[in-house]
């Protein structure tokens, strides 16, 4: 029984920290003309993907640990919840003249309001829908939550081409509709995700000790001194300002938030204090190799492969199998009560 | 020493009365049994007496009102054990009991020194040093009922409140609870306040027996006076024999043969 104080913090983060650099050096090594270690020239433009990737990795997969404790909902994810497509499509908005023109008119300029708020508000808007509609005498039923979260994701896409349509601009579909890193990208919107995802995951590592008691009933934790409707409101705003804040930049990549954790849970089992920087570490380094791949399938053929094409095919698979599984859990947990 | 007080507490679901006009009082190192019929308000007033309901009427903890304890101070003071306690089943043993040192926990989750030599302590008592590795999934009722209690205990709290512990134990383990609950009360001072269906069980090792019904106390004493056959007739609508033993708890039950 080793005791979690800061030691075992900075050491945790410290193995976390390198577990990703190692995948991030490697994937810079990748290129569409092969794997080969950058020349002088070329190390900017392979370190941007890598950079952009793993910051998207690390927020999809941090938000993932606190919606599925939150939830109570092992099969909870950003995506699935539509949290993702609701950030996406109002980071879309944000970008319409007559979105600009009506900031205008209310008297608040695009600098006042960033493309980051807006993804906010429209992951918020979505989460709050979705919980909504989901929850009965003031309790998710997981199947639903699920399900609500499929029909928000189908209502935002339908949204989004009913816009990119009419205004005659199909060149964000891809992205829309399945997420992936460009490098099209101003200096200012990286950092301002980067710092807004950095301080979201300090605010989630310090209540990541409460977050252990999440999974227990409101009386349960209440008695263990956890304030348990504070805590869940507030891991659910900053889980939903980490997702805005990647979604904004990459679109909305499916199931690195479903698969990082549960990953993660296999090598430091469900203690939130370490599992979030584990899975954390894990969604930057998986989404950097799997772009690093897309990148690579690609080759010098002047085309994009969307990243989220190739979680999808290796996340699908691992929800299904997760499905299957939780039958068994919540016949268990059934079981233990 | 009264560590909790608790007057004239009423507290209705919408429209329906669940309990009215209830006094309570629980003292250092004494085990109080709340008993009474299915729907009578017990684990109300439980959930009540903890904050988790708010009603009207005057709950004292510590001569302190209820209203002005911080959730991590009561924590302190007060632990609870539901019907249905409910955990993850990737859980260990371990990280269940750790969880009872919630309310001590600094930033980041941090832990002192004194939160794991609390948790070995607890381990000791409670004999699970050689399932702390377990998996809560891998453990039989009895044993997974003795690790709740622990998460408990590792809050060390002045009071235990518990709601129906024994309702899905056989009848060893329901004996060795109620053994251990009297063996806290006594040894380490401790209040003990728990909700049970088996009046034998409650009369063997209680020191006092709260009879509720519909909402309000029908009798509260030591166990000679609650068990009375008359009154437990009436409440429980079924005719009920009473068996009196020297120098021990009287013995009740259902006259089947009517």
């Amino acid at each position: 029984m080793k005791r979690w104080g800061i030691a075992q913090l900075l050491l945790t983060t410290g193995l976390s920290i390198a577990l990703w650099l190692v995948a991030a050096i490697a994937c810079t090594c990748v290129g569409s003309t092969g794997i080969h270690w950058p020349a002088p020239g070329q190390w900017s433009y392979r370190l941007e993907p890598v950079i952009l990737s793993s910051l998207v990795g690390a927020a999809l997969a941090a938000a993932g640990v606190v919606y599925q404790a939150i939830l109570r909902n092992p099969l909870a994810d950003p995506y699935l919840l539509g949290v993702s497509t609701g950030a996406s499509l109002a980071g879309y908005l944000w970008k319409l003249q007559f979105i600009a023109t009506l900031l205008g008119a209310l008297g608040l300029g695009a600098a006042a309001v960033s493309q980051q708020l807006f993804a906010f508000a429209g992951a918020l808007a979505s989460v709050a829908i979705v919980l909504a509609l989901s929850s009965r005498r003031g309790r998710l039923e997981p199947l639903t939550l699920l399900l609500v979260g499929v029909i928000v994701n189908a209502v935002n896409a339908a949204i989004f081409l009913l816009i990119s349509t009419i205004s005659r601009d199909l060149t964000a579909v891809p992205t829309f509709l399945i997420g992936g890193i460009q490098t099209n990208l101003s200096n200012q919107q990286i950092a301002s995700a980067a710092v807004a995802i950095a301080i979201g995951w300090i605010l989630l590592m310090w209540i990541a000790g409460h977050l252990n008691t999440a999974i227990l009933s409101e009386g349960e934790a209440q008695s263990l001194g956890v304030r348990i409707h504070r805590l869940r409101w507030t891991a659910m705003v900053v889980a939903s300002l980490i997702t805005a804040s990647a979604v904004a930049i990459s679109g909305p990549i499916g199931f690195v938030g479903l698969v990082c954790p549960h990953l993660a849970r296999l090598v430091v089992g469900s203690d939130h204090r370490r599992l979030l920087p584990i899975s954390t570490a894990l969604g930057a380094a998986l989404l950097a190799i799997a772009d690093a791949a897309s990148r690579l399938m690609i080759g010098s053929a002047q085309t994009w492969l969307p990243v989220g094409v190739l979680t999808a095919l290796l996340g699908g698979p691992f929800f299904l199998a997760l499905l299957w599984q939780n039958r068994r859990r919540m016949a268990l947990a059934e079981g233990l009560s | 020493m009264t560590l909790l007080s608790a007057n004239q507490l009423c507290f209705s679901y919408g429209r329906r009365p669940a309990l009215d006009q209830v006094n309570i009082t629980l003292s250092a190192g004494e085990v109080v049994a709340l008993i009474g019929p299915n729907g009578s308000g017990k684990s109300t007033l439980i959930k009540l007496l903890l904050g988790h309901l708010s009603g009207s009427g005057q709950i004292h903890w510590n001569d302190q009102p209820l209203q002005r304890w911080s959730r991590r101070e009561l924590a302190k003071l007060v632990a609870y054990l539901p019907q249905s306690p409910q955990t993850d089943v990737d859980q260990r043993v371990v990280d269940v009991l750790r969880l009872g040192r919630a309310p001590y926990l600094g930033p980041f989750g941090l832990e002192s020194e004194r939160d794991l030599r609390i948790v070995r302590q607890v381990s000791q008592t409670l004999g699970l040093d050689e399932l702390l590795n377990r998996g809560i999934d891998e453990l039989s009722g009895g044993q997974r009922q003795s690790i709740f209690v622990g998460r408990c205990l590792a809050q060390e709290p002045k009071a235990m409140l518990l709601d129906e512990p024994n309702t899905f134990l056989d009848l060893a383990h329901q004996m060795d609870l109620f053994k251990l609950l009297h063996r806290l009360s006594k040894e380490q001072s401790m209040a003990v306040l728990v909700a049970s269906h088996d009046l034998n069980l409650a009369a063997a090792f209680a020191d006092r027996l709260v009879l509720i019904s519909q909402g309000r106390i029908i009798s509260s004493g030591p166990p000679d006076q609650v068990l009375d056959p008359k009154i437990l007739s009436d409440t429980y609508q079924i005719p009920i024999e009473r068996i009196d033993r020297p120098g021990k708890p009287p013995l009740v039950f259902p006259r089947f043969d009517d």
